[in-house]
């Protein structure tokens, strides 16, 4: 089986194209794979994931992760449960934001307000991301 | 969310988020169901099918769904046939890279010229489909 | 001992085929009776990515060592492929044409390039690495060159 080279965490995104939220938990988990935390953190492919992808899973059965969910419907921290284990920490966008509920509006292409929330929610990943390291160490 | 569509082509894309052609696979979702043949089609989330979500469900069930794939991996494709979709037709972004080589999308995040150019042509070919479902 | 030598670097495995052996560059030979059959290492498929295309030199055509025989497209570049060995094409691997993601799923299986007709087997031999000189080439490469495989 998978040996345990190092301490890294898996990050998985809903990713979701049907509200601006998916989109923003989309974009804020890859600031974080590629800026804030790379060398710490691996994204699960969530379709992937959830058709089996033996990597995928495997890596989540044996390290920590985090769920970022664009709303509260939770896909990823639901699958994640379900396919390997209780994430380590979970994150919803629609929470960070206070919205009420999913909205359509500006989900393409994220606009300065939006990109704002996911550079938030990157930020806050990240702190959860040493926060995993930190316990795990 | 309400989702009240019928008589509509919903159009799935895979999305996935480690690489590029997931990337162009979202958008060239975005491309159709928002411009080209905005109105008669709509995307949904391809994690709320597998996960079960009934509204999601009665949606695919009821709806020609088209889905976009990023990789051979197929997982868009995949999943919503196992959850019983009516799958219309699948389209591999791999395949729009097979007809037009000199673009090479490189960045995941937000895509480079290359990946919206590659988005873009997909798109067509999907809308394309769209007409020819929409008139059965 | 399994076939395979193995390693995780973020969350890949990347395999290295025993009883093969390898150039520096990730191509690998397996001794086929008096044959030889070519292939890529899983780690050229992983940092190469999807592979859309494969171009491959006709059977018949003949090749030096370390020239190239074929090329590998994929979503984000070109892969050259080196030749291992000198000697003649005998048959070019013809389901890549349509199914070229093999290359990706079972690179030491099905996914093979080519099999040669060696012009110069026993000296090109000693040029190549054993399985475990390539795996130890592998994890420098990997610790060197890639700070992650799927930021590309």
């Amino acid at each position: 089986m998978v040996d345990l080279p190092e301490k890294k965490v898996g990050i998985i995104s809903c990713s979701g194209e049907a509200c601006v939220e998916g989109t923003i938990s989309r974009v804020a988990t890859r600031l974080v794979l590629e800026k804030l935390r790379p060398e710490e953190t691996v994204t699960i492919c969530l379709p992937l994931f959830l058709a089996g992808g033996k990597e995928e899973r495997a890596f989540a059965k044996y390290y920590p992760t985090i769920t970022v969910d664009g709303c509260d419907k939770l896909c990823a921290k639901t699958a994640t449960e379900r396919y390997s284990g209780k994430p380590a920490s979970s994150i919803v966008i629609t929470d960070l934001t206070r919205n009420p509920g999913c909205s359509r509006s500006g989900r393409r292409k994220l606009d300065s307000g939006a990109l704002g929330w996911a550079e938030k929610a990157a930020e806050r990943i990240a702190k959860e991301v040493d926060g995993v390291l930190d316990h795990w160490r | 969310m309400k989702t009240t569509m019928q008589n509509k082509v919903i159009v799935i894309p895979c999305s996935g988020i480690g690489k590029a052609l997931g990337s162009v696979s979202r958008e060239a979702t975005y491309e159709v169901v928002e411009s080209l043949r905005k109105g008669v089609t709509e995307t949904t989330c391809l994690a709320l099918i597998t996960s079960g979500d009934e509204e999601t469900l009665q949606l695919v069930k009821t709806n020609k769904c088209i889905t976009v794939d990023g990789c051979p991996l197929q997982c868009a494709e995949k999943n919503v046939k196992l959850a019983g979709g009516e799958l219309a037709a699948s389209f591999r972004v791999v395949d729009t890279l097979k007809e037009n080589r000199n673009l090479k999308p490189k960045s995941v995040t937000f895509l480079d010229h290359d990946g919206q150019e590659l988005a873009s042509l997909l798109a067509k070919q999907v809308a394309e489909k769209v007409d020819e479902l929409l008139k059965k | 001992m399994g076939e395979y030598l193995s390693t995780t670097f973020d969350k890949f495995e990347l395999r290295v085929r025993r009883g093969y052996s390898y150039t520096e560059d990730g191509l690998w030979i397996s001794m086929e009776e008096g044959r030889v059959r070519v292939g890529v290492s899983d780690y050229v498929q992983r940092t190469g990515g999807d592979v859309a295309f494969v171009e491959l030199l006709k059977p018949g055509s003949t090749v030096e060592r370390q020239r190239e025989f074929g090329t590998l497209e994929t979503a984000k570049t070109t892969v050259s492929l080196l030749s291992p060995m000198s000697g003649t094409v005998e048959e070019a691997n013809g389901r890549l044409v349509e199914k070229p993601e093999l290359v990706n799923s079972d690179p030491y299986g099905e996914g093979w390039l080519v099999t040669l007709a060696p012009r110069k087997l026993e000296n090109e031999l000693k040029t190549l690495m054993s399985a475990d000189g390539y795996f130890e080439l592998m994890l420098k490469k990997l610790e060197t060159e890639h700070k992650k495989l799927e930021v590309r």
